[in-house]
């Protein structure tokens, strides 16, 4: 039990492994929002993968290891930048028309970079339930720590 | 028959879920059977806009247009899913507060209702 408590998380073979698939998982997520326009997938499933990865990464290497570099006040900051992007992008709209209006050019289909606001909408999205995600867990997570120190 | 046996596993998923929330005693199983139910009705929704011999509503490069199932209610579930996810979240918190103030997840072993 003491070796539990110097080393937490899991074994030394989950960790490797957590090492090495965890930026994997990252881009995937980042893979799928940034070809939401073409591919299934989009803003809200790049968002839960990237969510998953932060997950994996309590679940190895335990919770303070995650909370010291990415604590619970940053995850929201980024929540709150992912819609306040959302809003921004909206609101451009109106410098050429109307709300959500397409100000980029609508592009050549089936390129990357075509679909106009719709990437950078698929991308505070991502911000937004991402982030979202990992806060909610991490709450529910720091719940637990205060109640049984008290 | 055969058309609508779909539906009909359809149903007996949901009554899994049903049987889960009513007779188990622990926490961590009625919430595990309301998951149950949220997914059956997520693949009720899915199935009534699936036509035969159909394909994904997604254009891609060089492609001809082909007949496609319904995207109206995949959207639908997509939002479903997120609020089945934002209630198994509040349900989880709860039972993690109740099993501090109880120290078990037995439904029969909670029953002081007060403060």
């Amino acid at each position: 039990m003491k070796q539990k408590n110097n080393n937490p998380g899991m074994t030394l073979i989950v960790k490797t492994v957590t090492r090495l698939t965890v930026g994997l998982i990252m881009l995937y997520g980042l893979y799928i929002t940034f070809h939401g326009h073409l591919t299934p997938g989009g803003g809200f499933a790049g968002g839960v993968i990237l969510a998953l990865s932060f997950i994996h990464l309590i679940l190895a290497f335990g919770r303070d290891f995650v909370i010291k570099k990415f604590s619970e006040k940053v995850a929201g900051i980024f929540e709150s930048i992912g819609a306040f992007l959302f809003l921004t992008i909206a609101v451009s709209g109106f410098l050429a028309g109307y709300f959500f209006m397409n100000i980029y050019g609508k592009g050549t289909p089936f390129k990357l970079f075509s679909a106009g606001i719709i990437l950078p909408c698929n991308l505070s999205i991502m911000l937004k339930v991402g982030f979202g995600l990992f806060s909610a867990f991490l709450v529910l997570i720091l719940f637990t720590s205060t109640n049984s120190k008290e | 028959m055969m058309q609508h046996l779909p539906y009909v596993l359809c149903l007996i998923l949901f009554l899994v879920g049903l049987y889960a929330i009513i007779v188990k005693k622990n926490l961590i199983k009625i919430i595990i059977g309301l998951g149950i139910i949220d997914y059956s009705l997520n693949l009720f929704l899915v199935l009534v806009g699936y036509r035969k011999y159909s394909f994904f509503p997604i254009l891609s490069k060089n492609e001809q247009v082909q007949p496609m199932v319904d995207p109206l209610p995949q959207a639908l579930v997509l939002t479903a899913i997120v609020i089945g996810l934002a209630v198994t979240m509040l349900v989880i918190a709860i039972a993690i507060r109740l099993y501090e103030k109880y120290r078990t997840f037995d439904i029969t072993e909670i029953r002081k209702l007060k403060g």
